[in-house]
């Protein structure tokens, strides 16, 4: 760690954290009686942030090696469907958990195989996929949730392990961290990870030194898959149902957390720390705006104007660099 | 003496597009081949088909006598086949050693069964093989995108040193240089010819090929159009034979 060598500190954008630590001051001084840090809202964060968080982490390392992945709002309808239907033939939920993790990775393999094997942009190509996959999970559930306390309830154990809390801290926030340190060791501490930098910085010459950069991409993909099927699940035994509307608008908040958290959008650069902290932002500033009671539907406004002032902020850092 | 790596007829189509029609060719060790050709003339097509960039259509290839089916970057590497390409072959973002073991990463294992990046080892390793190479980079934990032109060469060039090339196909490697630097890697490429390496280049800088190439091969529009010694030729008819004798004269 310690080591200025590893791609951890190479790539770690001191902006980020710098805009965290701001954004967090100011609304423990600003919100109404200091409401920010009331430990009942920093649960609340905690306990809500992952649902977002765990995807966009891998959204993040996509992003690195040059990708998108807009399908995100519907895979995780469409693993937490699959989830539902399971419990509903009888099956044990950790086992449904089980079964769903192949079922996420072949979703995201199927996103992998057609950006890397038609060559085109990865914007359109999840684009079609998520719009293809919303029309399937639409027309299975007519969109009617489906209630899954009554499967849940029997196996509380099940329940604890994804939505308990030890003492107040939400195990969802452990998981979320947990993500994180794992997908942080595999990006700055293994080969792979340096695979990834390499494909997204200079494919070509990924290729060359005889680095399979489709493989590289197409396991990404895989990755956010089975990340679906963990926020999907996590958030339907939260919600207590199963909901076709689970996810929407996280494919553009995750970009949005990723970008603030400094990855360039040409890929090559980026740090799982400023990720994680990119994700926090996002959802700080969401938090605290409806503390401040910011009119809820204008809180996308002052979002987009952070994401603009990031993306400035993070440019100007990048071409001082180059 | 065998040679080195010897190639028959290698033929590379693109659609309609002969690049590359029946090349023979062959090298062997300590030898410096120049591979001249005006742009488009198929000599980046030829190598990438040595260094299994391309699969070739037609034609064979030999490896100190042996014929082998070189159908991946992979396999090339594997064999001693290392090559510096045209658009230059390294990661911007990832550090020097980082790009020196890129692909063939050094792990070690942590608490018995994790595997980890053993950044010790590869920066200790890169600086003993750029130490032996004479060439001087202020920080190995640098990334490439804050050296020189010259100083990424070198150190594409000592990753190939290091993983122990016997030929080493270079594509245009001056062509991004200042005046300076492109000596300090013509240098170079007679350091490595000393040391029994087999080398390639590919050139539009006649000055270039000429200080340090034994024998010339010159390609237009696809094909082999002459091979010289490079003591029995001049730059002129060099020239003459990659534009064609007809252009010159006219
Ligand atoms: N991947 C490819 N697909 C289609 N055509 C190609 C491809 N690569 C090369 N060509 C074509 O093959 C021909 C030979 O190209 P090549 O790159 O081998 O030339 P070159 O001699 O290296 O030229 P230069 O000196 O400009 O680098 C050109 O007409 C080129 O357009
Ligand atoms: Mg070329």
């Amino acid at each position: 760690m310690k080591k200025p060598g590893s791609s951890l500190i190479l790539n770690y954008n001191i902006s980020t954290t710098i805009a965290f630590i701001a954004i967090v001051v100011f609304f423990i001084i600003f919100t109404p009686n200091h409401l920010f840090i009331d430990i009942r809202n920093l649960v609340s964060i905690g306990t809500l942030m992952p649902d977002l968080g765990i995807v966009a982490l891998g959204i993040g390392m996509l992003m690195i090696c040059g990708e998108f992945d807009l399908s995100i709002p519907s895979l995780i309808p469409l693993c937490s469907y699959v989830f539902a239907i399971l419990l509903m033939k009888g099956i044990n939920p950790a086992l449904a958990l089980v079964i769903l993790l192949p079922l996420g990775a072949v979703l995201g393999f199927i996103n992998g195989i057609i950006v890397v094997k038609t060559g085109l942009p990865s914007f359109i190509i999840t684009l079609s996929t998520m719009m293809f996959w919303k029309g399937v999970i639409f027309s299975l559930s007519h969109m009617a949730p489906i209630s899954i306390t009554k499967y849940i309830n029997p196996h509380p154990y099940f329940e604890k392990m994804l939505i308990g809390t030890i003492g107040k801290l939400p195990i969802q926030t452990i998981w979320f961290v947990g993500v994180a340190i794992i997908l942080g060791l595999l990006l700055h501490f293994n080969k792979f990870g340096n695979w990834i930098f390499a494909t997204g910085s200079n494919k070509e010459a990924a290729r060359a030194m005889g680095i399979n950069t489709n493989m590289v991409k197409t396991t990404c993909y895989i990755i956010i898959g089975i990340l679906c099927v963990f926020a999907g699940t996590m958030q339907s035994v939260r919600l207590g149902s199963f909901n076709a509307t689970q996810g929407i608008g996280f494919e553009m908040k995750a970009i949005a957390a990723v970008v603030v958290g400094g990855i360039s959008l040409r890929g090559g650069i980026g740090n799982m720390l400023n990720i994680f902290l990119g994700i926090l932002i996002i959802k700080v500033l969401e938090n605290g705006l409806i503390l401040m009671r910011a009119p809820v539907f204008g809180i996308d406004a002052f979002i987009g104007l952070a994401l603009v002032l990031f993306a400035i902020i993070n440019n100007f850092i990048q071409r001082r660099l180059a | 003496m065998e040679y080195l790596l010897e190639v028959k007829n290698l033929t590379k189509r693109f659609g309609g597009l002969v690049a590359v029609n029946k090349v023979s060719m062959e090298i062997k060790e300590g030898e410096v081949v120049g591979l001249l050709g005006d742009n488009g003339a198929g000599k980046s097509t030829l190598i990438k088909m040595i260094s299994g960039v391309h699969r070739p259509d037609e034609g064979q290839i030999f490896f100190k006598g042996k014929e082998v089916k070189i159908d991946s970057t992979r396999k090339a590497l594997s064999i001693g086949i290392e090559t510096l390409y045209q658009d230059l072959s390294l990661a911007e973002n990832l550090n020097v050693y980082s790009n020196i073991f890129l692909g063939r990463e050094k792990l070690k294992k942590i608490l018995k069964f994790i595997n980890v990046l053993d950044h010790d080892y590869m920066h200790k390793e890169s600086k003993k093989v750029l130490d032996r190479l004479e060439i001087e980079i202020p920080s190995l934990r640098n990334r490439i995108r804050v050296l020189s032109g010259g100083q990424r060469q070198a150190v594409a060039i000592s990753r190939s040193i290091y993983w122990d090339a016997k030929l080493l196909i270079m594509d245009e490697p001056t062509a991004a240089l200042g005046v300076a630097e492109q000596k300090k890697v013509l240098e170079l490429v007679l350091k490595l010819k000393s040391q029994g390496i087999g080398i390639i280049i590919i050139s539009h800088q006649l000055y270039d090929v000429f200080s340090v190439a034994d024998r010339l091969v010159i390609m237009r529009r696809g094909e082999k159009v002459g091979e010289r010694n490079i003591k029995e030729t001049n730059p002129d008819e060099v020239v003459s034979l990659i534009v064609g004798a007809e252009k010159v004269k006219q």
